[in-house]
């Protein structure tokens, strides 16, 4: 009990210290701070009315954003079947499972922004990177997903089927996949809503998607345009959420 | 042939567990009979039944089981696999399929590789499956899910599903322990009277010493491992089947599920 005390003690100094670290060596000045509020209400007055003069841009570039989720969602399915086979307990031994797993672990781990980045040096700008970077990105856990999926199985309707005579295959089609299906579809999913919200960004980087047009506008200092595009991104993470709903419901 | 099963010495124990599940086991099962099972709980019921249906390893001794001997170390060959049916104590459905699909599950050993796979049964598995459910009381059920079923009507699924195999030989683990009284004897019921109209031996085990008394021709109880009688119905006396039970609450201290 006493050590226990001593120990949130300690750890109560620590953080009180590394905040105060935190503002005593930044740069804040604080009299900026004070003399802000009348310069973001004129910026954000310069965002209206949203400019819709971009509109075609602004559907291209959600749409190759759109493109590089479902791409880079497919790459990653792709690659988390065979990656999760051979992270799962049940299907592969500890000298193989152990290892991916902790590969996985240090892929996700590696933030996408950080992995679209190097791809654009690797393969130059445009949407290839960012699908790659978000196949590679989100393999990470996808795979890890698809392994606990596997794992999860309950052995009990595997052993009936063997008892009644059924082949391997007949028990992977009759008792695994009806358990993992729901499961796969669900993680699946939810990862692809994942990946339509991280690649809005990836333009920033020049990996391709309407963060490329928002990022222009906004250096360029049009922000009625930036403000737009940002609207458009709100629409479609709005979008995706009532799709992601809906088929959740589907696959309950 | 009139014996469907025959066991002789058989010893086996989990890997990792000191005391044998089977110790010494000798039992033979006439074709045709039915044969109740007794004992408490760890006394290697189950044990007992899966070495039967060909599905525990490592085991010594000597096992046939329709006329043909079972070897410790492989399965038996899947084409007689189907012969054996088993009803498993905690049902072992596949909870987010059909009725009639789980019914089909029991068909799979009696279908073409390519058939089981893509799940499309012929006439006939159709037509069997069907006369099961009718059995069973559960034609209406036939599109529900499985999990939306109560504990009887899972346990009227496993039993078809085990009918649709066309079994010779039905092994039904507790078949009627998680059911009230009225349901248990109805369960039994079904489970007998489909096993006779079908010519199939049946060995069902239970913690309920009246069910057996009033069901099974021939009564074997077991304890620890071992069988400690094995005796016509007539024969089986009150204090020999209390024994079973008092002992082992006794001893082990895992207490009794049932007993009236
Ligand atoms: N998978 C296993 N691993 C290790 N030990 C096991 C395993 N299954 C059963 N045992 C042990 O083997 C013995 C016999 O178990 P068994 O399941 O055959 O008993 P049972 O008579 O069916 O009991 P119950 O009435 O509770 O179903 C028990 O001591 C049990 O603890
Ligand atoms: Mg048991």
């Amino acid at each position: 009990m006493r050590s226990r005390g001593f120990g949130s003690f300690i750890s109560a100094v620590v953080i009180a210290g590394v905040v105060l670290w935190s503002f005593v060596t930044t740069d804040v000045e604080m009299t900026r701070l004070a003399a802000a509020g009348p310069r973001i209400a004129e910026f954000l007055g310069r965002m209206f009315p949203p400019d819709p003069s971009v509109m075609d841009e602004i559907v291209r570039g959600s749409a190759e954003t759109l493109r590089i989720a479902v791409i880079g969602t497919l790459g990653a399915i792709l690659l988390s079947v065979p990656l999760g086979l051979l992270a799962s307990g049940t299907m592969a031994p500890p000298a193989i499972h152990r290892p991916v797993r902790t590969v996985l672990a240090v892929i996700r781990a590696i933030p996408l922004i950080l992995v679209a980045m190097l791809m654009v040096g690797a393969v130059g700008l445009g949407p290839l990177p960012g699908i790659i970077a978000v196949a590679f990105h989100a393999t990470g856990m996808l795979a890890k997903f698809y392994a606990e999926a596997i794992d999860g199985v309950s052995p009990a309707p595997l052993a009936a089927l063997e008892s009644a005579g059924a082949g391997p295959l007949a028990r992977l089609r009759h008792a695994i996949w009806p358990q993992m299906a729901p499961v796969v579809a669900r993680d699946t999913i939810f990862r692809f809503e994942l990946n339509l919200r991280e690649s809005l960004i990836l333009g920033i980087v020049g990996a391709g998607g309407i963060g490329f047009y928002i990022q222009t506008y906004v250096r360029s200092f049009q922000y009625d345009k930036a403000a737009s595009a940002t609207l458009a991104v709100v629409v479609m993470v709005v979008a995706i959420e009532a799709f992601n709903v809906i088929l959740r419901r589907r696959f309950s | 042939m009139s014996v469907a099963a025959q066991i002789d010495d058989v010893s086996f124990a989990h890997s990792s567990v000191d005391a044998p599940a089977l110790a010494h086991v000798s039992l033979s099962l006439p074709a045709g009979g039915i044969v109740a099972l007794l004992g408490p709980s760890g006394a290697g019921k189950t044990t007992l039944l899966t070495l039967l249906d060909g599905r525990l390893r490592d085991w010594r001794g000597r096992v046939s089981v329709l006329g043909g001997s079972l070897d410790p170390d492989y399965p038996p060959p899947r084409a007689l696999r189907p012969d054996t049916g088993f009803v498993f104590q905690e049902f072992a459905l596949v909870e987010r399929s059909t009725v009639l699909r789980n019914v089909f599950n029991g068909r799979l050993g009696r279908m073409s590789p390519l058939r089981a796979f893509l799940g499309s049964p012929t006439e006939r598995d159709i037509q069997v499956a069907r006369s099961a459910l009718d059995d069973c009381g559960i034609s209406d059920l036939a599109d529900r899910r499985v999990d939306s079923l109560s504990g009887g009507q899972r346990q009227r699924v496993a039993i078809a599903r085990c009918l649709a195999q066309e079994p010779r030989l039905i092994l039904a683990d507790e078949p009627v322990s998680n059911l009230d009284p009225t349901r248990a004897a109805e369960i039994l019921t079904l489970l007998t009277e489909a096993a006779r109209a079908r010519g199939a031996t049946v060995l069902f085990s239970s913690h309920q010493p009246e069910l057996a008394r009033r069901f099974a021709q021939r009564i074997v109880g077991m304890r620890d491992g071992r069988i400690a009688f094995d005796v016509p119905v007539s024969d089986l006396s009150e204090d020999a089947a209390a024994d079973l039970y008092r002992d082992a609450a006794q001893m082990s201290g895992t207490g009794l599920k049932v007993v009236t």
